[in-house]
């Protein structure tokens, strides 16, 4: 797969740099190809250079980032964007799910843990091409194997039973992950079932413990060390933090 | 008429003590206060003096008669003086003096001193009469009129309570000044001058009030001193964080990142009642930046996840874990374990318990901190001292869940154990 084109928006230097230099791009089949420190200028930036991944600060002159974001999306709809703010704040946070960002990170920024941030952003990038009806043989292939998956996150899948359903090699499908989405099957599979878990915590009033039971994992303790190393918080201060103020 | 006089100095005398006996804030208008309370007791002292010599004319000597009953008016004219400093000073904190009401003083004693003086006799007893007695009430008249400006320019700004009593002590002055004027024989200006002073030392310098006002006093020089913006706070170490990892230093970096972490959440926390979850993350960040500063200390974990969402009142675990760190562990040289544990007791009760190895407390002072636990609601609300983060947790935690609820220790050869029993209520979002 392609290597995918990043843009940092941050008005600190010292910020870009650290982006920069402190986090291993390479190994993640990114580069970046450009920087801006203003709202307007990050605007002709994405114009400019139609990078694959905009990670952007909200608190910069000009223009603010949720601003620069909505003005892009327009022009630029598979763009990804990724907003890395200190405003611990989710008033912030629910304004920028609404206007579709793919990610929300907190600062300060763990470039360790910000791979993590670059797999989600791969397997949703793969998640709104497969709408795309003109992929070739070889996709559909993964598209269908994806498709198994989200059919049955509750059940305890794994490359094998993958290779048997599909009559492939279990090897090959994990290579298969590799080059189409970029990411491992492990990956993908917990990606895919916290997703859903998230999904179910807004949605319903069920305990979290059937949620767990929902997205594959028999114990909830697992579930919610899983969801927690993901997305920072735990469960049920995910379902409570999003629920307040709405 | 003396006895009134007696009574009426007691009560002052009492006053006073439990005035001055009182720690309070040092501010202008305690001060003025101070001396009032003092001038006001001498002017009843020669009150008393006067109504007896005043009525045994013939036995005491004139002279001394005379500078007795000088006295009495000048130590009068004074306390009226301070009553109308009191007021404006109360009215208009701020405001630059003008040297007026000063001159106004100076002038009506110097004519007290010198204005001649007779005495009238009467079946009822004796008085002091004459051109020195009206000095009293033109400088009464016109205290009153400044007072009265006093209130009426700043009247918005005061609260009900001083608008009360500086109204009720302003028409006390005015009715008594009418009725000595009228029938100067009724002698009640002590009872005037004692009534206003009670009236405002049962409201604005009382002990509780004056004891409110120091609390509140060192309450907001806490909260400023934690005043600043933590947005500042983080963005810059966070700076100095990724030039720490750009240089190289990936410890230095670490511990930043840690830093940053624990005020993140420390200052995200502004409800009384927090989710378990949340006062989790904050001890996390908490014993974490410890640990790496103990690296021979250990932590362990085991909470129950069920217990996530219960409510638990906020800033509770960290003063007790700081305990662990900083008295437990600190005599065995930093080394040890802590651990954090919680868990379901019975369908209405959680508790947390924070375990270290450390040596615990000495008899003596196990003894000391159990019956600071137990009798807290007894105990004074102090500021400062050793124990107060121990008593801090215990009242909040007996205020926000109730009496069944509460913190105790238990220690044995392994080590101590803080036990904090917490009544579950369920979530309400």
């Amino acid at each position: 797969m392609k290597k995918l084109n990043v843009l940092l928006v941050d008005d600190e230097i010292i910020i870009r740099q650290g982006f920069i230099k402190l986090f291993d791009w390479q190994a993640h089949d990114c580069q970046v190809i450009g920087q801006a420190s203003d709202g307007l200028e990050a605007l002709s930036k994405i114009d400019e250079l139609k990078p694959d991944i905009v990670i952007m600060d909200i608190n910069i002159p000009i223009m603010n980032g949720l601003k620069v974001i909505e003005l892009s999306r327009i022009k630029h709809p598979d763009t990804a964007f990724v907003i890395v703010s200190g405003y611990d704040d989710f008033s912030y946070c629910r304004q920028a799910l609404k206007l579709k960002i793919t990610d929300y990170i907190l600062k300060p920024v763990n470039y360790e843990e910000f791979g993590n941030c670059i797999d989600n952003l791969k397997i949703s990038l793969f998640e709104s091409k497969k709408e795309n009806k003109d992929s070739q043989q070889k996709d559909r292939m993964i598209v269908s194997i994806t498709k198994y998956l989200q059919n049955h996150l509750q059940e305890d899948v794994s490359l094998n039973v993958l290779a048997q359903e599909f009559h492939l090699n279990a090897q090959y499908i994990s290579q298969l992950f590799k080059s189409e989405i970029g990411v491992g099957f492990l990956t993908y599979l917990t990606n895919i079932r916290i997703e859903h878990a998230k999904k179910l915590l807004l949605s319903t009033d069920d305990a979290i413990s059937d949620i767990s039971d929902q997205c594959g994992y028999n114990d909830y303790r697992v579930f919610t060390k899983v969801f927690k190393k993901k997305e920072g918080i735990t469960p049920s201060q995910f379902r409570r933090d999003f629920l307040k103020g709405e | 008429m003396i006895r009134m006089e007696v009574a009426l100095i007691l009560i002052l005398c009492l006053v006073a003590i439990l005035y001055f006996s009182t720690f309070r804030q040092k501010n202008t208008l305690h001060n003025i206060f101070s001396v009032l309370l003092v001038v006001v007791l001498i002017n009843l002292i020669f009150d008393a003096i006067t109504i007896y010599t005043v009525n045994h004319l013939d036995t005491i000597p004139a002279l001394i008669n005379e500078i007795l009953h000088r006295i009495f008016i000048s130590s009068m004219i004074v306390a009226v003086y301070l009553f109308y400093k009191y007021i404006s000073v109360l009215t208009q904190p701020d405001k630059k003096r003008n040297r007026i009401p000063v001159f106004i003083l100076i002038l009506c004693i110097f004519s007290a001193l010198v204005l001649p003086i007779h005495y009238v006799e009467t079946s009822q007893g004796n008085y002091s009469y004459g051109p020195y007695v009206f000095v009293v009430y033109i400088c009464v008249f016109l205290y009153l009129c400044l007072c009265i400006f006093c209130l009426l320019k700043n009247y918005e700004q005061l609260t009900k309570k001083e608008r009360a009593v500086i109204g009720f002590a302003l028409m006390v002055e005015f009715i008594v000044c009418v009725i000595q004027v009228i029938q100067p024989i009724t002698l009640i200006s002590g009872m005037g001058l004692t009534l206003m002073t009670l009236s405002f030392y049962l409201t604005l310098e009382n002990p509780a009030y004056l004891q409110g006002q120091l609390v509140e006093q060192k309450m907001s020089m806490l909260y400023l001193k934690s005043q600043v913006n933590p947005h500042f706070l983080y963005n810059t170490l966070d700076t100095i964080r990724i030039q720490a990892q750009l240089n190289g230093d990936k410890e230095v970096s670490n511990l930043l990142m840690r830093l940053v972490d624990f005020f993140r959440l420390s200052v995200k926390v502004d409800r009384q009642m927090v989710a378990l979850d949340d006062e989790m993350d904050l001890l996390e960040a908490y014993i974490e930046l410890m640990c790496y500063r103990y690296p021979q200390i250990e932590c362990e974990y085991e909470v129950d996840p069920e217990l996530g969402d219960k409510l638990v009142p906020n800033f509770i675990c960290q003063p007790l874990v700081e305990n662990s760190f900083l008295h437990g562990l600190k005599n065995k040289g930093y080394k040890g374990k802590i651990k954090i544990k919680a868990f379901l007791v019975d369908s209405n009760f959680m508790e947390i318990q924070i375990q270290d190895s450390g040596n615990g407390f000495s008899v003596e002072k196990k003894e000391q901190v159990d019956s600071m636990l137990k009798n807290y609601a007894k105990q004074e609300f102090r500021l400062d001292g050793n124990s107060i983060g121990l008593l801090n947790v215990q009242k909040r935690i007996k205020l926000l869940c109730g009496e069944e609820s509460g913190l105790s220790y238990t220690q044995d050869e392994n080590g101590t154990v803080a036990h904090i029993r917490l009544s579950i209520e369920q979530e309400k979002i």
